[in-house]
Formats: structure tokens, C-alpha cells, sequence
């Protein structure tokens, strides 16, 4: 993930909610740009670009200022809890072959035993990294594994020239037993007695709809008889 | 059903609806979420349909996240009584739920099940959801 973003910025001297709600409204994305002991600077990105950008992690980005290039990476993002849209961006700056600490996703690969359920206990591991070397993601294999297993940070695989700063005890992958069927039942028509909730004709057909797509044709049958 | 073991003061007022979620706006623990679109008051009766309708579709994979809570009581008055002689008794456990918030979250299946075992979910709620999963840029 060496290549970068060129984002052209400009220079923003007016502050306050007033000032940066005009910059939204003009299609633009107030952002801050600081770090290595400089003193920060306030700029204005454009919009979607940077939007776009910001869609990978940890995307290593070029700003350009009054032609001077700098590397940065997005430090903090604020967006809209509702609107697809970006608040504002916080970029921290940095030099070519200086190593950084950001969060890299945890991503699973491979089937675990039947009867078994995955979880993604940490989503993201924290490593040090060059920051124009920065891996997409940390791929964690659970072909075949069986209910018990339990993977921890130490023991996953770094990408070449990662350092691991999470703790190497926290729990990345936990592989549990499936509950059974009869017991996933009981459980569900229990609670279902105990908030009197009664089940629609919607959700029986999509039971059984999912039935027929994973399950075995017994799965199916078994719908209809906790109606009760 | 989810209540609350024991509360400071039996009645309430009514939540304020204004405004919209101040955290808990993106999937923290899972891959897919329910995020809600409008304000509403959630009683864990609803909050229990949509849990048991997105277990029964996703069977025994998968893992449910309720990141909501019903902590605030709301009361009631007795049909045909008159106004006046105090506040009714309690009634409903409420989650006072506001627009982006996450209400739900699931991990441990394809998109498409998650997809339709959260279709089902939102039927059961009281208000606007859509579904949401995790991306690249947002964790």
C-alpha cells in the first residue's frame, strides 16, 4: 500500500462553526494538519476526493499546499452519524521511511469445522509500521480449526517488517461450539413465552426459506412444530 | 427480557427525542449493524422480537450484539380514569434510541444472511433502520 493520494489543499485563516459551515457547504472538508513539532495548519480539502481516499484504513495521503508537497495520514475522522458525509479530518505528518502505529484490520481466511462459530474477538491489531508501508490488512487463517481454539495476537502472522504494539495476550480469534439446534430452539420459544411475543406467518416462511438455502431439509420440518 | 435489576426512582419523565446520537454511531463489535434513522422509544419487548427474529434466521452461526438498553420506565394511566391523582404506574421499559445510533450488530455470517436476518429485525422496530457494515476506512 505504498502508493499515495495527492490531495490539493488550501489554506483556511477563517475559524469557527460559521466559517467552517461555509467551507462544507462549498463541497470542501475543514481539516487540521499537524505534527512533528510544527506548528498546525488549518486547510480546506476537497470534498469527495478526500472522501474516496478516506474510504481505505490507514491511506497514506499527499497534500499539497501552495505547490509544497506533505505526506500525512488521517488521523481522526468525524462524520455525520446519519449522512454520508465527513465533519472534518484530522492529518498527522509524516516523513518518508519513519515508522508509524496505526490499527490494521484483522481479516479471516478459510472455513473452521462444522458445528463451530468464529469470532472476531479484536478487529484491528495495532503495529508498527513504515508509513509508506502500510499492509491492508493482517490475514489470519481458521481453515479446519476446531471449538476451543483460541488465537492471540502473539501468534498471529505480521506482515514483513511489522511490529506488533497490541498486547500479545489479547484474544484475536475465539472458535466456540455451535449451540445445538434443540437447544437454539428451547432457548428461542422460551424467550419468545416470556415477552408473550407470537410468531407471524413472515417469519416462519423465512425460516424456512433459510432452511432450504443451508440447512438440511430437517431444519425445515422442525419449523413448523414450536408454533405452539 | 431485558429490565433493569433495580432503579434509583420508579417513575420518570419522558426522555428528551431531540437531536441525534452523540456515540455508539458506528459497528463496534461485529461486521453488520441496524443503525436507526429517526428517534424512538425501544421497549425491550421490541428490542427481544428483533433478537429472536434475526437469531432464527442466521440458526447457530453467527453472534448477536444488543447495544441498546431499556432503562427508563414509562408510565401509564388506567383506561377511563380521571385526570389528576398522581402519575400512572410503569408500564414499559424504554431505550430512548436516537438517529445513528447502532442499535444491533451480528458477525459470523455472509452479508446476505446478515442482510436479510436484519430485514426481519428492523419489522420488529419502531422506527426508520437501515443496514450498515463495517468498511475499510471506518474501522
Amino acid at each position: 500500500m505504498s502508493d499515495t493520494t495527492k490531495l490539493t489543499a488550501e489554506k483556511r485563516s477563517d475559524f469557527g462553526k460559521g466559517a467552517a459551515r461555509k467551507i462544507r457547504r462549498a463541497g470542501n472538508i475543514p481539516a487540521v494538519m499537524y505534527g512533528h513539532g510544527t506548528d498546525p495548519v488549518h486547510i480546506s480539502l476537497p470534498g469527495h476526493d478526500t472522501m474516496m481516499a478516506l474510504k481505505q484504513a490507514n491511506a497514506l495521503l499527499t497534500i499539497v499546499i501552495d505547490g509544497d508537497e506533505q505526506l500525512a495520514l488521517a488521523k481522526d475522522v468525524q462524520r455525520d452519524p446519519i449522512k454520508p458525509v465527513i465533519d472534518h479530518v484530522d492529518l498527522v505528518v509524516v516523513r518518508k521511511g519513519e515508522k508509524v502505529t496505526v490499527d490494521v484490520a484483522v481479516h479471516l481466511e478459510g472455513e473452521a469445522a462444522p458445528e463451530t462459530v468464529v469470532t472476531l474477538d479484536n478487529n484491528t491489531l495495532q503495529l508498527e509500521v513504515l508509513a509508506t508501508n502500510i499492509p491492508e490488512n493482517v490475514v489470519v487463517s481458521v481453515e479446519g480449526l476446531t471449538a476451543g481454539t483460541q488465537i492471540h495476537a502473539g501468534a498471529v502472522e505480521l506482515p514483513e517488517g511489522a511490529t506488533l504494539v497490541t498486547d500479545e495476550d489479547a484474544l484475536v480469534v475465539n472458535v466456540t461450539q455451535a449451540i445445538s439446534e434443540e437447544a437454539l430452539e428451547a432457548e428461542l420459544a422460551e424467550a419468545e413465552a416470556e415477552a408473550g411475543i407470537e410468531r407471524e406467518e413472515s417469519d416462519e416462511e423465512a425460516a424456512s426459506a433459510e432452511g432450504e438455502a443451508g440447512e438440511s431439509a430437517e431444519s425445515t420440518e422442525a419449523a413448523p412444530a414450536d408454533e405452539a | 427480557m431485558l429490565i433493569p435489576r433495580r432503579v434509583k426512582h420508579r417513575k420518570q419523565h419522558h426522555p428528551n427525542r431531540h437531536g441525534a446520537a452523540k456515540g455508539g454511531t458506528t459497528i463496534a463489535f461485529g461486521e453488520y449493524g441496524i443503525q436507526a434513522l429517526e428517534p424512538a422509544y425501544v421497549t425491550n419487548r421490541q428490542i427481544e422480537s428483533a433478537r429472536i427474529a434475526m437469531t432464527r434466521y442466521i440458526k447457530r452461526g453467527g453472534k448477536v450484539w444488543i447495544n441498546i438498553y431499556p432503562d427508563r420506565p414509562l408510565t401509564k394511566k388506567p383506561a377511563e380514569t380521571r385526570m389528576g391523582s398522581g402519575k400512572g404506574s410503569p408500564e414499559w421499559w424504554i431505550a430512548n434510541v436516537k438517529p445513528g445510533r447502532v442499535m444491533f450488530e451480528l458477525s459470523g455470517v455472509s452479508e446476505p444472511v446478515a442482510r436479510e436476518a436484519m430485514r426481519l429485525a428492523m419489522h420488529k422496530l419502531p422506527m426508520k433502520c437501515r443496514f450498515i457494515q463495517r468498511e475499510g476506512g471506518d474501522i
